[in-house]
């Protein structure tokens, strides 16, 4: 097996773990911290096959952006005592050596990948470059589309929250 | 981009500017009727900026659209759709409290979304179009008029959906991975080309996306979410999934498996025969069972997709393809105008309701004595979806029929004659509920909107289904520019 494979592999395997552990865990917060393990090793897997771009992206949009925004709404959700009591049993190692262990051999790989070989392992390397070219040459359709697609998922939520919101509330708008 | 591949992307920027007005004005001056008139105006405008185009068939602008007659004909279907729901929303949530201008915005953009799947000839545009119409889709279901209700139904579309949208996913990846293309015209023959080890692997694919689709029309192993769906979601939004969803899904599929050439794989080709003859049996034996009128057009939705699902199978049979694609068209045409107007009926009987949609066969005992119109129309749109002359169904089902037996799948025939023998039966059984005794006698009021909706399928109906020569000599033009 060549060393590529390797590599794809133990990627692939930490993310199948780690979505899996995501699932089944009963704590929001600890499901989380698997999902954004499992958005990192999905990134290396796009560094892999020679797409760094979109491993950038990966991680600042998804395991970065999204991934905080969940991460606080969860935890701006038990404030108070209780919270400090959870928080406690959070720091608990059982509980963060897991996604520990298996962020070490993703660290581990993009270490050894990054220091012996000074490109993607497999595949034609895509620049950042070229994707802008493509977005905004063949694909400005596509861009646009996916405009209007946020739009409807934005107007949608905004509309189902406020109204269940207020009639949680006991409002009448 | 040239001037011809601008002119081809007229209608879609026509209804995006036209969204995006109609955003501004709800953001400055919430007024219910300016919202719908700026649909109707948008849908209009939207219909008209095809015309300049028809000359110039086919265009391909960038690598994602493809304008042809077929999409031509499928556009006009769609904004037909829309348009007719448009009016029936307009009636149904106009005394439902305030804030009802958004579910027209989500209208136009599911309307957007349709559009184009239609003309799109590349995974991006039909993952993207999908997306936007389903996206759309979901909130427009548990729109809260009508308390929590509709919300269940929403969520069982939206996880299913979501399902069968990875699936067509990770499919087209599959295709991708072996191919290194993803416009449709680009994988024409891949079947024929490719390694017999990227042989599976493509059919892996192509079983993905397949099964994807048979979700999202709804045909048979994949029916289950059907009935819940139909019943929960709000009368007009049902019709609107019943009719633009599926029929733009259906013309996606048919562009895809016919311009790739996936269609001559076999084992895909027998799996849909499958599919086709479980639906036919399924939908109709089902909906024997069943006491609630959106239950009862839902199960005959999923046989009537199986009947599409037999042109499909002859599509895929050597030298039947045009004619096969011309009576899909035709079929869906009529399915079109029938499903519209019977749920056009559903929702004027629902507007006096303001808590579940009135659709319980009781609900509809007497009708011909309380409302002799309405029970007329209803009873001219089950008679088409049975497949009774002179309506515009059977049109219809004699098409499928007449190609079924020129390709001489003989079994798939059976299964429809055997289907349609069923259908009449629980047809009638509704149409016998209406001639019943009323139970009250308090009076159906028939709002405006709403009843020249009924007034205009009916009378499209019972037209097209007496003399169709127009619409079937238009389909025959449409299709020659295909592809």
């Amino acid at each position: 097996m060549t060393i590529e494979l390797i590599l794809f592999y133990l990627a692939a395997t930490v993310s199948l773990v780690s979505t899996i552990l995501a699932l089944t865990r009963y704590n929001a917060a600890h499901a989380l911290i698997y999902l954004i393990i499992s958005l990192l090793a999905s990134a290396i897997i796009f560094y892999l096959v020679g797409a760094p771009f979109a491993a950038v992206l990966e991680i600042v949009i998804y395991a970065g952006a999204i991934m905080v925004l969940f991460v606080f709404v969860v935890m701006i959700l038990n404030l108070g005592s209780r919270g400090d009591h959870q928080e406690h049993e959070w720091l608990n190692p059982r509980m963060w050596l897991m996604p520990a262990l298996l962020c070490l051999v993703l660290f581990l790989e993009i270490v050894y990948v990054l220091s012996f070989t000074s490109e993607g392992l497999s595949g034609v390397v895509v620049a950042p470059k070229t994707v802008g070219i493509k977005l905004f040459g063949p694909y400005v359709l596509a861009v646009e589309i996916a405009s209007m697609l946020l739009l409807a998922g934005l107007v949608g939520a905004y509309h189902l929250g406020r109204r269940y919101l207020s009639d949680a509330r006991g409002g009448d708008q | 981009m040239s001037g011809l591949q601008l002119q081809a992307l007229l209608p879609i920027i026509t209804l995006s500017s036209l969204i995006l007005i109609q955003m501004m004005f709800i953001a400055f001056a919430r007024n219910l009727r300016l919202t719908v008139s700026i649909s109707v105006i948008a849908l209009l405008l939207t219909a008209l900026s095809f015309f300049p185009m028809v000359d110039h068939l086919p265009i391909s602008a960038t690598p994602l659209i493809q304008l042809d007659g077929f999409a031509l004909f499928y556009s006009g279907l769609v904004l037909l759709g829309a348009l007719m729901v448009t009016f029936l929303s307009y009636d149904y949530l106009r005394d439902q409290g305030e804030r009802q201008d958004e579910f027209f915005m989500l209208l136009l953009l599911s309307c957007l979304g349709a559009l184009i799947l239609v003309s799109s000839n590349h995974f991006a545009s039909f993952i993207l179009g999908l997306e936007l119409l389903g996206v759309s889709l979901y909130t427009m279901m548990s729109y809260p008029t009508r308390g929590l209700f509709t919300l269940e139904a929403a969520l069982k579309y939206l996880i299913l959906s979501g399902v069968s949208s990875a699936f067509i996913l990770f499919g087209a990846a599959l295709i991708y991975a072996i191919e290194g293309k993803l416009g449709f015209t680009e994988l024409a023959g891949m079947n024929h080309t490719s390694a017999a080890s990227g042989q599976f692997i493509l059919l892996m694919g192509s079983t993905m996306i397949f099964a994807g689709i048979m979700f999202k029309l709804s045909l048979a192993p994949f029916h289950l979410w059907t009935p819940d769906v139909y019943d929960g979601a709000p009368a007009p939004v049902t019709a609107f999934l019943a009719t633009v969803s599926k029929g733009a899904i259906f013309a996606l599929a048919l562009r895809l498996f016919t311009t790739t050439g996936l269609i001559d794989l076999d084992p895909l080709l027998r799996g849909l025969s499958f599919v086709a003859m479980v639906s036919i049996l399924a939908g109709n034996l089902l909906a024997l069972l069943q006491d609630n009128v959106k239950r009862i057009l839902a199960y005959s939705s999923i046989a009537h997709m199986g009947y599409l699902a037999v042109a499909f199978v002859v599509a895929g049979k050597a030298g039947g393809q045009i004619m096969a694609m011309e009576a899909a068209s035709y079929f869906l045409f009529a399915y079109f105008l029938t499903t519209l107007l019977a749920f056009s009926v559903v929702t004027i009987m629902s507007i006096a309701d303001h808590e579940v949609d009135t659709t319980n066969l009781g609900d509809y005992e007497g009708l011909f004595w309380r409302r002799p119109a309405l029970a007329a129309v209803f009873t001219a749109t089950l008679l088409s979806l049975a497949g009774i002359p002179l309506t515009a169904g059977f049109i219809g089902k004699f098409y499928i029929f007449s190609i079924g037996v020129a390709a001489e799948a003989w079994l798939l025939m059976a299964f429809v004659v055997i289907g349609s023998g069923i259908g009449i039966f629980y047809y009638l059984r509704i149409i016998f509920a209406m001639t019943k005794a009323p139970r009250t006698d308090v009076k159906i009021e028939i709002p405006t909107a709403s009843g020249w909706v009924a007034v205009v399928l009916t009378v499209s109906l019972v037209l097209f289904g007496v003399y169709p020569s127009p619409i079937i000599d238009l389909i025959g033009e449409l299709m020659i520019s295909f592809g």
